[in-house]
């Protein structure tokens, strides 16, 4: 917008012998317009200031923006109560928006990394957008805790993506998901011939194949594979199902997200299909019951995650209360991130190489009373415990470790 | 391939479906395009608008919940067609002021024809964005109104009673319009702005006015579409618009822009061609198959299927 908005305001300049009230009116609507929607990929900061921030790191706008809500939602929460408890020592959110995307986060990571008075950032939150955002964080020594960046290079020493030892992560990685989500959708199934579809996301690609290697693994290799468009603004799955009750299918494995879930199981489940629908954490969301209705009925889910609402009915109601949102998808992640970096200020580390070792050796406590520790990539130590679901009743009822 | 034989009816069927929503859609584009010379580029949002009108008419006016339960008899009916007629209105309306923001003024000032389609741009972001922060970028759901049924089955193929809805309505909608537009005095009049707006205007068109109702009646087949999307699909999004606005845009081009019939075949043949080629190949590659074919097509006859060279027919 800004380039056009200038070139609009330039060619006008160049008329200026004609140029009327209105027209210049016009003009600085345009240029306060351009300054707006260039502006939203830059950091914001709340109106009152702290001497220290933490800041969280998503898609804040844009297609994506939905999980960037819902995630800082988590952060905000933990904030809340950190400086509820804390009110002589009050930490700061700053916002920073990234899209969700690679080069969204190459924009606004350098700005970041320079603000002095950011100590740590909850995020990235898309593994691609991680990846863009590492050498300026690495070079600034700033430390990351994503609550949501599953790509597994991202914790590979030996890949270009690797992003330690700023780097930390909660969530399990795909390559743990993927055969779990496999052998949790075939339990019990007598013969069971298996179906794969993903959404194109690289989320979904990225499980789908997991899923397919493990899949043959356990000697049920998938009769066939179809990609949708996830971007949820096709709704019309109509050849993938097709493809699904001409292959005589019983299970299918989704890989992608809740809302697109929703639709496509509506529709696989009109279309008369009576076996198994499993889908991974992408899927493991309120919003999935809530957009799929009867459908989502005996859906296999599985999630390293837990849900926020099984912490307790007061506290989700106090979540509410305080954003303005019923916690959403990894809102249990964006609040241990969070707590995390606050336990560590809260031990008086204030500077970023402080907070890194804090990180780094600390032990602390998840919302649902878990240990968490990470291990030298990044990842959480022992990670890998992933949980089966079963939608019983319109709930996400967990059946589990898988 | 297997499955293309083995299920050519049913895909046949879905195809028709999706085809159909995507004839009502390109009239949107086609009709301006007709009068105006100009692409309406903020078509998609008024679709947008359209699907949000029928979600807020059935869940918030008329108090359906999604899962709620289906609706039977005269409960049915009434709901489906009030949810109708306010997508309609409320798609017509957006079109006819997306015309005075965007077109009108811009038009008398006697710009060049490159503003007014970055000002329809503008109104399309403008729409998407305050939509987007209404539902916070969510998806909403529709609630359930029509059971999705299957009644019977032809040639193997599943037909579903929401489906069979938009196969027998959205032709009877877009021949109404087409009668509409060639035997009324406002349609002739339409033709008339069409054919050469100078000579309308000497003739005792009103111009501004044809121009108003070619949008609205635009408009008003958009709103018919999103509702039908929304039987079916029972979802949308601030961003709904984007994907279905470039596929009916493609329909319009295919069939010959600025030509009804044109709309009809080039709707109708993307929606075959779109659920042959996932099919076939797999959903990643419909869009690709879609576009090769729309510029095969345009190689061989550059003004779409049924469009006339237009320096030509003025002759």
């Amino acid at each position: 917008m800004t380039p056009a908005g200038c070139m609009f305001a330039y060619k006008r300049n160049i008329r200026k012998v004609y140029m009327n009230k209105k027209t210049k009116l016009g003009v600085a609507l345009v240029a306060v317009a351009s300054l707006v929607t260039g502006g939203a990929i830059a950091t914001s900061a709340h109106a009152a200031t702290y001497k220290y921030y933490i800041a969280y790191q998503g898609p804040l706008t844009g297609d994506n923006k939905q999980t960037g809500l819902d995630e800082i939602a988590g952060v905000k929460y933990a904030l809340a109560l950190y400086n509820k408890a804390n009110p002589k020592a009050q930490v700061g959110l700053k916002q920073v928006d990234d899209q969700g995307s690679g080069p969204g986060a190459s924009v606004v990571a350098p700005g970041t990394a320079k603000d002095k008075s950011i100590l740590a950032i909850v995020g990235p939150a898309f593994s691609g957008a991680s990846v863009a955002s590492f050498p300026y964080y690495k070079a600034a020594g700033l430390p990351l805790v994503s609550p949501s960046a599953t790509r597994v290079t991202l914790t590979d020493p030996s890949s270009t993506d690797f992003g330690g030892p700023v780097f930390h992560r909660l969530p399990s990685k795909d390559d743990k998901q993927g055969p779990a989500l496999a052998k949790y959708a075939i339990q019990g199934v007598k013969s069971p011939v298996v179906y794969t579809v993903n959404d194109q996301s690289s989320y979904g690609t990225g499980l789908d194949g997991y899923v397919q290697s493990a899949l043959k693994a356990l000697g049920h290799a998938a009769v066939g594979t179809d990609s949708v468009d996830g971007t949820n603004t096709t709704l019309d799955f109509s050849a993938t199902i097709s493809k699904i009750k001409d292959s005589k299918t019983n299970v299918v494995i989704y890989s992608g997200y809740y809302a697109q879930a929703a639709g496509f199981v509506k529709q696989l489940r009109n279309a008369g299909f009576t076996g198994i629908f499993a889908s991974g954490d992408g899927t493991y969301d309120p919003g999935f019951i809530d957009g799929a209705g009867d459908a989502a009925e005996g859906a296999r889910l599985t999630a390293s995650s837990a849900v926020f609402q099984d912490a307790g009915k007061a506290i989700s109601a106090d979540f509410k209360k305080v954003t303005g949102n019923a916690p959403g998808t990894y809102a249990t992640e964006d609040f241990d991130a969070a707590n995390i970096i606050l336990t560590c200020i809260k031990k008086g580390n204030t500077t970023r190489a402080k907070i890194q070792k804090c990180i780094n050796t600390g032990t602390f406590t998840g919302l649902m009373g878990n240990t968490i520790k990470f291990d030298k990539n990044g990842d959480t130590a022992g990670a890998g415990f992933i949980n089966a679901f079963l939608v019983t009743g319109g709930a996400i009822i967990s059946k589990g470790q898988i | 391939m297997h499955t293309l034989i083995s299920q050519f009816w049913q895909l046949t069927f879905s195809g028709a479906v999706q085809g159909f929503i995507y004839i009502l859609i390109s009239l949107g584009y086609t009709m301006v395009y007709g009068v105006l010379r100009m692409i309406n580029f903020a078509n998609s949002e008024i679709f947008m608008v359209g699907t949000f009108a029928t979600i807020v008419v059935s869940r918030d006016i008329l108090g359906h919940q999604p899962n709620s339960g289906d609706l039977h008899g005269f409960t049915l009916i009434y709901s489906m067609l009030f949810c109708l007629i306010a997508s309609m209105l409320a798609s017509g309306i957006t079109a006819v002021i997306v015309e005075l923001v965007a077109y009108r003024r811009l038009r008398s000032r006697g710009t060049n024809r490159l503003a007014p389609l970055i000002s329809a741009i503008g109104m399309s972001i403008v729409l998407s964005e305050s939509v987007s922060l209404l539902t916070a970028g969510r998806a909403t759901i529709a609630p359930e109104m029509l059971h999705k049924s299957s009644l019977f089955t032809v040639l193997g193929a599943n037909i579903r009673v929401d489906q069979l809805l938009v196969f027998i309505v959205a032709p009877i909608m877009f021949f109404g319009l087409q009668r509409f537009v060639n035997h009324t005095r406002l349609g002739k009049g339409i033709r008339a702005v069409s054919m050469n707006e100078e000579t309308a205007k000497l003739m005792g068109v009103n111009l501004n006015r044809v121009i108003s109702i070619t949008f609205l009646i635009g408009g008003l087949m958009t709103g018919a579409a999103a509702f039908f999307f929304e039987t079916v699909y029972e979802a949308t999004k601030f961003n709904i618009g984007f994907n279905i606005g470039i596929a009916a845009f493609t329909a319009a081009v295919l069939g010959g822009i600025g030509n009804i019939r044109g709309a009809f075949v080039g709707g109708l043949t993307l929606g075959l061609l779109e659920t042959y080629a996932s099919a076939v190949l797999g959903s990643q590659w419909k869009a690709i198959t879609v576009f090769v074919v729309l510029v095969l097509v345009l190689l061989v006859r550059p003004n779409g299927l049924f469009g006339e060279a237009i320096q030509q027919s003025r002759v």
